[in-house]
């Protein structure tokens, strides 16, 4: 199951910057040969980069890849899910769900895409279930 | 009150081997539940951390990284460090400058410290093993030599600085990193030198015109990117962020035409672009957040007063950050440290009439070190892993340079021309 959620996430996030490069090429590509820039573009990349940090931040803990210190020779390692386990769930989750609804509730579209602000940011609660789902497959595997 | 949550829950988590963003992240939400109600706290602080990273120039950082990535598949290290070889090889020390030469370019190119410390390091390191170099002064040298590449341009450190101060040119920035970089390059290069001497370490190369010729042409490409970045940027073709785009496109075809990245290769190349990128994204996403409830709390505009209540001394207040920056970068990572505290030291130092992209030359020059140290040193780690060697034995080596990267920040910090001088040749 971890195996497969790892693949799909790390596929997504693959496209994304694949998309995020081509896009900003684009743009440049648009300003100068056809002298009038799409005016998405930047908007574009700019929310990809947003769902690439935040959900990628989800795919680095699955892959433990985040920097700590070691300083204690037992860390404890429990403690610390629990902890991040608590962030995800009360700021990226709960936090994260009622800034989507507050957005949508005031039906904020973007100005160049038109896109709901609440969809870009409903990657928050979405890469905090995935944090959760990581730490507790920790759990059971430990 | 607040403040001293604020620290004592960051301490606390540290200490206990969380990973740095998720203690930035949980601190800052921990001081906004002590100040305001607890829904509208979590909702301001996943707020912050999804707005943080909705920036144009941010979006310069993925793409710096994955044009790193492409070029560590390639003979890109290779040929600069062939170039540098034929360039000081002959100097006492020889394999010594050879290593220092080839990171500050590869640096510089790949925008990395950690990418330079492992590319040139496993090369370099080798020759210098088999021509008698200890392994430690070899790690020695990696080490501090690969933060050049922070200072000299293209670097994502400038452009977070940039963001962190609030819009100060990053073209401005990379135009005033090239003579700190090359003057702390240098005295690294002459630290080197003594201690080879003293060691007894023979060179084994030669100067030779047609070498250094031929290894150009050979390294001619690699280089040209950096026209392309820097040259595109300060001629205003690009802006930073179209400058990285275009770089991944001309690396992408680069190692095309070499042959050494294919296709199927892209998949895996990107996937470690993306585990990079996401690391530092989400470093800058909670540290915004914890800057914001900084500001929220008025905690700037405290040491800002304290710091001007101390001394009307300019030189005595610029010793004073600095001492502040070299602890703060010995226990945090370099992202982050420069997110929370260029908006507590930038007013101060505006204050006292220090340019803004001085002080950003400063800053980061000052980080290097802390990068270089135990226990957060992560160009320290990378360089001790490819060497062979361990912390413990390469901190005394490793002296010595600290007093020459000292050094250079003592005279960067005291003579502002050196970071303004070329920016303001070009109208920054």
């Amino acid at each position: 199951m971890k195996a497969k959620v790892d693949r799909v996430l790390g596929w997504v996030l693959v496209v994304m910057l694949a998309v995020m490069t081509l896009d900003v090429l684009w743009g440049v590509f648009t300003r100068y040969v056809m002298a009038n820039q799409a005016s998405w573009s930047e908007e574009l990349a700019r929310f990809l980069l947003i769902w690439i940090g935040i959900l990628g931040a989800a795919y680095a803990s699955g892959q433990r890849m985040h920097l700590s210190i070691d300083l204690l020779e037992n860390k404890p390692v429990r403690l610390i899910a629990a902890l991040i386990i608590l962030f995800a769930l009360g700021v990226l989750v709960v936090g994260g769900t009622r800034l989507v609804l507050l957005t949508a509730e005031l039906g904020q579209l973007s100005p160049a895409l038109g896109v709901p602000m609440s969809l870009v940011y409903s990657v928050v609660p979405l890469s905090g279930l995935l944090i959760i789902y990581y730490r507790l497959a920790d759990f059971k595997t430990s | 009150m607040e403040v001293a949550i604020l620290v004592l829950t960051f301490v606390v988590l540290i200490g206990l081997g969380m990973p740095i963003a998720w203690c930035i992240g949980i601190s800052a939400t921990v001081t906004m539940l002590a100040s305001i109600p607890a829904l509208p706290a979590l909702t301001t602080v996943a707020q912050q951390t999804a707005a943080g990273l909705d920036s144009f120039s941010l979006l310069a950082i993925p793409f710096f990284i994955l044009a790193g990535q492409i070029m560590n598949q390639g003979g890109i290290a290779r040929r600069l460090i062939a170039f540098a070889r034929s360039l000081v090889g002959g100097l006492p020390g020889g394999l010594a400058h050879v290593n220092i030469i080839a990171a500050m370019l590869f640096g510089a190119i790949a925008g990395s410290a950690a990418a330079a410390a492992s590319a040139i390091g496993e090369t370099v390191g080798k020759a210098m093993e088999k021509e008698g170099y200890s392994k430690e002064f070899s790690a020695a040298v990696n080490i501090t030599s690969s933060t050049t590449g922070l200072i000299i341009p293209p670097s994502n450190i400038l452009i977070v600085y940039s963001l962190a101060s609030g819009g100060v040119s990053i073209a401005a920035l990379f135009l005033a990193g090239y003579l700190p970089g090359l003057l702390t390059g240098l005295l690294l290069m002459v630290v080197a030198a003594i201690v080879a001497k003293r060691k007894g370490y023979t060179t084994r190369g030669t100067f030779a015109l047609g070498e250094v010729g031929r290894t150009f042409v050979r390294a001619l490409p690699s280089l040209l990117l950096l026209v392309i970045v820097i040259g595109g940027i300060v001629a205003g073709v690009f802006t930073a962020t179209e400058a990285s785009a275009a770089a991944v496109l001309y690396c992408l075809l680069l190692s095309f035409v070499y042959g050494e990245v294919k296709v199927r290769d892209l998949p895996g190349v990107f996937l470690n672009a993306v585990g990079t990128t996401s690391i530092v994204m989400i470093l800058i996403a909670t540290s915004i957040s914890m800057s914001w409830i900084m500001a929220f709390e008025n905690i700037p505009q405290d040491i800002t007063s304290f710091l001007l209540a101390t001394s009307d001394n300019p030189f005595v207040i610029m010793i004073i950050i600095n001492l502040i920056l070299l602890f703060v970068g010995v226990f945090m990572d370099m992202t982050p440290a420069v997110l929370i505290f260029t908006p507590i030291f930038l007013p101060v130092v505006t204050e006292i009439g220090i340019d803004p992209v001085h002080f950003g030359i400063i800053m980061i020059l000052n980080l290097c070190i802390g990068l270089c140290t135990p226990p957060v040193g992560s160009i320290l780690f990378v360089g001790v892993g490819v060497a062979g060697t361990t912390i413990q034995k390469v901190v005394r080596p490793l002296l010595p340079f600290f007093v020459a990267m000292l050094v250079a920040l003592l005279i960067v910090t005291l003579v502002p021309g050196l970071s303004t001088w070329l920016p303001a040749q070009f109208g920054f």
